[in-house]
C-alpha cells in the first residue's frame, strides 16, 4: 500500500519529508530501497554498502553547490545521519532513496548558503589520483576543475543547484523538479540559464583552460 | 552561447562527473559509525518479524479466545466426549475403544505382530 507521507510528517511541512509519486516497481527501480530495507533489518553489509555508495555522491554535490569541503562534509555527514534515522520507518515504493537524500542535501545546502551570503572562494582543489597522467595534464585538469566551480559559485543559488543535478549528477529533470519541489519547465528554465551564464563566464578563459589546441 | 562554449561545458562537465572532488579523510569511516550506531539491532526487528508473520496485535484476541474454548473443552467436554481432564486427574479409567467396532485397526497387523 502506498502512503502519502514519508517518516510520519507531511511534505509541505517538514524539509525533509517528501512526497512522491507511487511506482509499483519502485523496489526494483530502487536497488538503495533494497538495501535500506536490508539495513532497517540489522545487516551490517547492507550499511557499509550504504556508505560506500551514497556518502562520494552527496559530498560531490554539497562540494559542487557550496565549494566548500568542510562545508560539504558535514551536510554529507548531516544528510546520512537523517538516512539512517528514517530507515526502520521507510515504505519502499514511496519515493527514491538518492531522491529524498538529494532532497534533503538541497534545503541543507540553501539553509547554509542563506547564512552565510555568497561567494566563498575556493582554497583547495585537490589534484586528481590518476597516476598515469603527466603533471601538465594534471595541473591543465585542476585548473579546469577550479575554473568550473568558481563560474558555479557566481550563479544564483537555485541555478547552480538545478544546474549541478542536471550537468554534474546526471540526474533527469523530473527527479530535479522533485527534489527541488519546482516544476519540469522551470528546471529547464534554470539549468538553461545557468548553463548560459557558466558559458560567458568560461568562455574568456578558453586559452588559460587549453581549449583552443585540446579538443577534450 | 557559441558551440565553441557549449563544447567546452560539456567537457568541463564530463570531467566533474568523472573526477568528483576528492573525500576528506576519515569522513567515510565517520559515516559508516554513524549508519552503526543508529542500525537497529537485528534481535529486536526479528521478533518483531514474527510477531507480524502471526497476524501482530489483532491476531492476539483470536489466539485468547482459542485457548479459553479449549480449556473450557477440556474441564466441561459436551456429551459424546470422553472426559479426559477427569480421568487423567483422578487416574480412574481411561477412554477405552470396543474392539469389534474398530475391524480397521487390524488392517496394519498390529495385534498379530504384538500377539
Amino acid at each position: 500500500m502506498m502512503q502519502a507521507r514519508l517518516n510520519g510528517a507531511p511534505a509541505h511541512t517538514s524539509r525533509d519529508g517528501m512526497t512522491m509519486p507511487a511506482s509499483n516497481d519502485a523496489d526494483r527501480a530502487d536497488p538503495d530501497a533494497y538495501l535500506l530495507l536490508r539495513y532497517a533489518q540489522g545487516d551490517a553489509a547492507a550499511a557499509r554498502l550504504l556508505t560506500v555508495q551514497l556518502t562520494p555522491r552527496i559530498f560531490g554535490h554539497a562540494y559542487s553547490v557550496l565549494g566548500d569541503g568542510a562545508e560539504a562534509e558535514d551536510v554529507t555527514q548531516d544528510a546520512l545521519m537523517r538516512l539512517w534515522k528514517i530507515a526502520p520507518d521507510w515504505r519502499i515504493g514511496e519515493a527514491k532513496v538518492s531522491t529524498w537524500l538529494y532532497r534533503v542535501v538541497a534545503n541543507l545546502c540553501t539553509d547554509r548558503l542563506r547564512k552565510r551570503g555568497r561567494g566563498v572562494a575556493l582554497e583547495d582543489i585537490a589534484e586528481p589520483a590518476d597516476p598515469t597522467e603527466s603533471a601538465e595534464a594534471r595541473l591543465q585538469r585542476g585548473a579546469r576543475q577550479e575554473a568550473l566551480q568558481t563560474a558555479l559559485d557566481e550563479l544564483p543559488d537555485r541555478q547552480r543547484q538545478a544546474v549541478v543535478l542536471r550537468h554534474i549528477d546526471g540526474l533527469a529533470n523530473p527527479e530535479i523538479a522533485a527534489i527541488l519541489d519546482i516544476g519540469v519547465e522551470a528546471v529547464e528554465s534554470l539549468t538553461a540559464r545557468g548553463k548560459r551564464a557558466l558559458a560567458k563566464r568560461l568562455g574568456g578563459q578558453r586559452d588559460a583552460l587549453g581549449y583552443d589546441d585540446d579538443k577534450t | 552561447m557559441t558551440k565553441p562554449d557549449t563544447d567546452m561545458l560539456e567537457s568541463l562537465f564530463q570531467d566533474a562527473r568523472f573526477a568528483p572532488p576528492p573525500m576528506p579523510a576519515g569522513l567515510m569511516d565517520r559515516v559508516l559509525a554513524d549508519a552503526l550506531a543508529q542500525q537497529p539491532r537485528p534481535s529486536v526487528r526479528r521478533l518483531r518479524g514474527m510477531w507480524q508473520a502471526i497476524g501482530g496485535t489483532p491476531a492476539l484476541g483470536g489466539l485468547i479466545t482459542a485457548t479459553a474454548v479449549g480449556f473450557w473443552i477440556g474441564v466441561a467436554p459436551p456429551s459424546g466426549l470422553p472426559e479426559i481432564a477427569a480421568q487423567i486427574i483422578t487416574g480412574d479409567t481411561f477412554a477405552t475403544i470396543a474392539d469389534d467396532s474398530v475391524i480397521e485397526l487390524t488392517a496394519f497387523g498390529w495385534d498379530i505382530e504384538e500377539g
